[in-house]
Parts: C-alpha cells; sequence; structure tokens
C-alpha cells in the first residue's frame, strides 16, 4: 500500500446517462439502482473503502441531486476530522461559467482540489461501472513501472474487439497505441486471441496529470475526454502502461460499463445463478449499500403454489407468484399466480395476481395491474414502453398502467 | 498591431512595461488589479495577458484560470518578483512564467514568441 496516503481518489459521476433512458431521466446514471438493493456507484466507492482509499471526490453533474441524496443515505460513514471523506461536488463555477465538458475537463475545473491535497498520484474512477478490484493491486503495478500514468485495461476475444477502443501493448504492457474500434485489433502479445480494452480507470503521476489536462484545455479541437483526448496525446511522449485485469489463471475478470439498457439488464442476468458471473457472496469483499429498516420477505402460498427460482429478493418483498431468474428491491410485490420471468423490479413494485412478466425493467412503485401482461406482445410493448434492440421492456414510473 | 494587457499593481512596473512594449511595437493596455483586467479581457481585442500574482484583493493565481475561461486560448505571462508560485498548480495554466528582473530580455522574448504563436 506504499504511498496510498499521497493518493487521491476522484470518481466521474457526471454523464447524462442518455443510452439508459428512461431509467436516467430524472437522476444520474451511478445513481439508479442496481441489484437490487444497490445504486450503480456503491460498486467504485466499495471497491474503494475495501481498497482503504477514504480520500473521495465525486464529481457530479446531471442529475447531482439524487447522487447526493444517496451519498448522504448511503455513504456517510467518513469522518472528515481525521481526514477521510466523501465529497460529491458538481461544477462550481468559480473560473469559468460552463459546465463541465467532458471527463478532462471535470479535473480542469477542480485543479483547486489538486493544489489543495497535493497528492502524489490520482486514481480516476468512474461511477457507472460493476467490478470488484482492490485498487492497492494497481497502485502497486503502476508505482512497480514508475509510470507516469496507467490505465486499467481488460481482455476480450480479439474478433469482438471492433466494437471498442482498444489498447496495443508490448511485452512489457507498455501502451503502444490507442485504437478507436479497430478493423482488426491487434491482440496481446502473450495472447494473440484476446485484445485489450480501456476500463476507464486511470492512476496518474499528479504532476504528469495536471500538466496534460492543462494542455488539453488549451486545445480548441479536444473533446476534452481522457480516452478520446489524454490518453492518446500521452502515447509515446509518456510512461503510459495497461494493467491487465486478469485472474491468476490469466483470463479476463469481470467488469462492465452500464452504458446502455441491454448492458443492464444482461449485468442483473450476471448476478444470478449457482456460479453467477460476478459474485455478490464474496464476504471479503462486501459490497455496501443503504442501510434500510426491513422485515424479511415473505413466501405465502394461499392456495397457488410460490416458486422462487435462480433470484435475487431484497428484504420487505411479500412473494406469493412465481419469480424466474429475477432481481427484486425491497418491498416488492408478487401476487398469486403472477409470473415473473427475467425482470428486474425496483422498490415497491406491485404485481397483481395472475400479472405475467417477462424481461421488464420496471421502476419503483409502479403498480402492475391483476391479470396484466408485459413483455410477451413485441407489438403492443414497443406502442406503450421503450423496448430495447434485445426485447427487454423498460417500464417507468410516470405511467399508469390500466387494466 | 498586437494589444497586451499588463496587470500590475505597482504604477512604476506598468510604466515601465508600457514603454518598454510601446518601443517593440505593441499596443498596451494596463490595469492596476485583476477585476478591472477581467473586464477588459471580456471587451478588449487582446493577444496577450503579462500578470503579476501579488495584488490585492483577487491576485493573480485566481485570475488566471478566470482569464482562460472567458477567453479560451488567449496567451497568459505570469509575471512576478517570486520563483515559488511555480510550485503551484494553478500558476501551470500559464503559457510562460517569468521571474521580475531589471533585465526585460526573458519577458520580451517571451512576449515575442506567445504573440506570434
Amino acid at each position: 500500500m506504499a504511498g496510498v496516503k499521497k493518493l487521491t481518489t476522484i470518481i466521474m459521476a457526471g454523464g447524462k446517462g442518455e443510452r439508459l433512458f428512461p431509467l436516467t431521466r430524472d437522476k444520474a446514471k451511478p445513481a439508479i439502482t442496481f441489484g437490487g438493493i444497490y445504486r450503480i456507484i456503491d460498486f467504485t466507492l466499495s471497491n474503494c473503502v475495501n481498497s482503504g482509499l477514504r480520500r473521495i471526490y465525486v464529481l457530479s453533474q446531471y442529475g447531482s441531486f439524487s447522487l447526493d441524496l444517496h451519498l448522504k443515505l448511503a455513504w456517510d460513514i467518513m469522518h472528515p476530522d481525521l481526514g477521510e471523506f466523501i465529497y460529491s461536488i458538481p461544477p462550481q463555477q468559480i473560473h469559468t461559467s460552463r459546465w463541465y465538458r467532458g471527463t478532462a475537463d471535470c479535473i480542469y475545473q477542480n485543479l483547486n482540489l489538486l493544489e489543495q491535497e497535493r497528492p502524489s498520484h490520482v486514481l480516476i474512477l468512474s461511477g457507472d461501472h460493476v467490478y470488484q478490484l482492490d485498487y492497492n493491486e494497481m497502485l502497486d503495478f503502476h508505482l512497480s513501472r514508475d509510470s507516469d500514468m496507467t490505465v486499467a485495461a481488460v481482455m476480450v476475444p480479439r474478433v469482438e474487439g471492433s466494437s471498442f477502443g482498444i489498447i496495443k501493448v508490448n511485452q512489457a504492457a507498455t501502451v503502444e497505441d490507442f485504437l478507436e474500434k479497430p478493423a482488426d485489433p491487434p491482440g496481446l502479445p502473450d495472447n494473440p486471441d484476446f485484445s485489450l480494452v480501456s476500463m476507464g480507470v486511470y492512476i496518474f503521476r499528479a504532476e504528469v496529470l495536471v500538466e496534460e489536462i492543462i494542455k488539453d484545455a488549451k486545445k480548441k479541437a479536444s473533446s476534452h475526454d481522457f480516452g478520446k483526448d489524454i490518453i492518446p496525446q500521452m502515447v509515446g511522449r509518456k510512461k503510459v502502461f495497461a494493467f491487465n485485469f486478469q485472474d491468476a489463471g490469466g483470463r479476463p475478470r469481470y467488469w462492465r460499463d452500464i452504458g446502455l439498457l441491454d448492458a443492464y439488464f444482461k449485468a442483473h442476468q450476471d448476478l444470478l445463478g449457482s456460479e453467477p458471473a460476478f459474485e455478490l457472496f464474496d464476504p471479503a469483499w462486501p459490497m455496501r449499500n443503504r442501510p434500510l429498516v426491513l422485515p424479511p420477505s415473505k413466501y405465502v402460498a394461499a392456495g397457488s403454489p410460490v416458486s422462487v427460482e435462480d433470484a435475487l429478493i431484497a428484504s420487505g418483498c411479500l412473494i406469493e407468484g412465481t419469480v424466474r431468474r429475477s432481481v427484486l428491491s425491497p418491498g416488492v410485490k408478487v401476487g398469486p399466480g403472477a409470473q415473473v420471468d427475467e425482470c428486474i423490479l425496483w422498490d415497491n413494485v406491485e404485481v397483481g395476481a395472475g400479472a405475467r412478466l417477462r424481461r421488464v425493467i420496471i421502476e419503483d412503485g409502479v403498480k402492475v395491474p391483476p391479470g396484466f401482461n408485459i413483455g410477451h406482445n413485441r407489438r403492443a410493448d414497443a406502442q406503450r414502453f421503450t423496448l430495447t434492440e434485445n426485447g427487454v421492456v423498460v417500464v417507468p414510473n410516470n405511467v399508469r398502467l390500466e387494466e | 498591431m498586437k494589444n497586451i494587457l499588463v496587470v500590475d499593481d505597482d504604477e512604476a512596473i506598468r510604466i515601465l512595461l508600457q514603454e518598454e512594449l510601446t518601443d517593440e511595437g505593441y499596443n498596451v493596455l494596463t490595469a492596476t488589479n485583476a477585476r478591472d483586467a477581467l473586464k477588459m479581457v471580456e471587451t478588449e481585442p487582446l493577444d496577450l495577458v503579462i500578470l503579476d500574482i501579488r495584488m490585492p484583493g483577487m491576485d493573480g493565481l485566481e485570475a488566471l484560470p478566470r482569464i482562460l475561461g472567458l477567453k479560451e486560448g488567449l496567451p497568459v505571462i505570469l509575471n512576478t518578483a517570486y520563483s515559488q508560485y511555480q510550485e503551484s498548480f494553478m500558476s501551470w495554466a500559464a503559457d510562460a512564467y517569468v521571474v521580475k528582473s531589471s533585465d526585460l530580455t526573458e519577458l520580451k522574448d517571451k512576449v515575442k514568441e506567445l504573440v506570434e504563436r
């Protein structure tokens, strides 16, 4: 853990999350419900706390109140008098009257924070990723190579690499090139069937970060983005390394960017089953969330059979029907004879008796009338709701479902 | 003719720089404090700012990002009697940092380099 005291952590949490609409229509993307009892940012914050990092700035912008509220309710655990904190910072507009123009501009507009902190290194994270990483592993890698900037990267099969930003590395893990959606992605030197994709997780030597951010801020043509502008301008000029996020067997570890509704849905499916792709049941790496005072969930067989298979059920639920491959937030009610299949139901959703739901995401508080069907008729669903490419239906809570 | 704004609370420095830079062929405007300077950055067509750091009211390091916020890409030279501000991250946003000296060669060279860039 050498150098941790001199490490400042900054979490980017200001994006609008337009591709997650309607879930993000009134909230910041990092503040949306995930995995029943979490908000997406809980994964990154839990990684920080589990890694012993307790000096954290969260840069917010769009829908910042939803994020502030969550940080207050779930993460008011630091003691600023001991030098630890989680501070949420919207654009302060002290030096300029504009909003954040990109991830790099977030840092530029907050250079005064780095001036006050004077860290040796800066860890830059994103508030909308799901993964478990001990940042000390990455920091040790960064320090051992005397790196100016280290980017965490995960392997994807080379044939799938054309839809990502790909990092070309040499045998020593030095970054040689950044390629945006290359037609023929380069493989890894020791694993040619796989390519490296940036995770948007960076450790910078603080002085280098400041230099590069200022240089970028003066470029009119820049989009002021770490991935698009800062990293490419450093490759070849600075010591840039890629930290391969892999397990001891050389397999890619679990990391997901929750950027699209289908990715949001798929990442929930990854939580389910006896050997889930992403394991929440790891006592060594607890994921914190907002503490709630709720009774245990109840499973009541009132005449009709109750069945729950491959599901995550939060506290305070009442299940009288069938639930399969689904994730239920606190206080959800599933009535007698109702069928909930591959669904994500947010807090206090009520599914009426005999209703049938298949591949549906429902926002908090929605009441599905008895006998109502969603997810069984593509055309009807598309007329009423958001329907994704993969056939997932999204029901926001600003609609009223009529029988 | 290129327009240069000299921001300094010290009258002797303002007069010196105005005379010397006018001789070099520049049109020189002056401001006695950062607040007036910010107004001029907004209203005057400037090609360069020479900015003192220690000034009453708002200092140069506070004014610098505001100047850049108002006129993106406007070159700024920090011109101060003190070298220690070079360590401040905020000073890194300037295009040059010149420690005040009776010999104006370095400052003039930087001015020339930046206005012609």
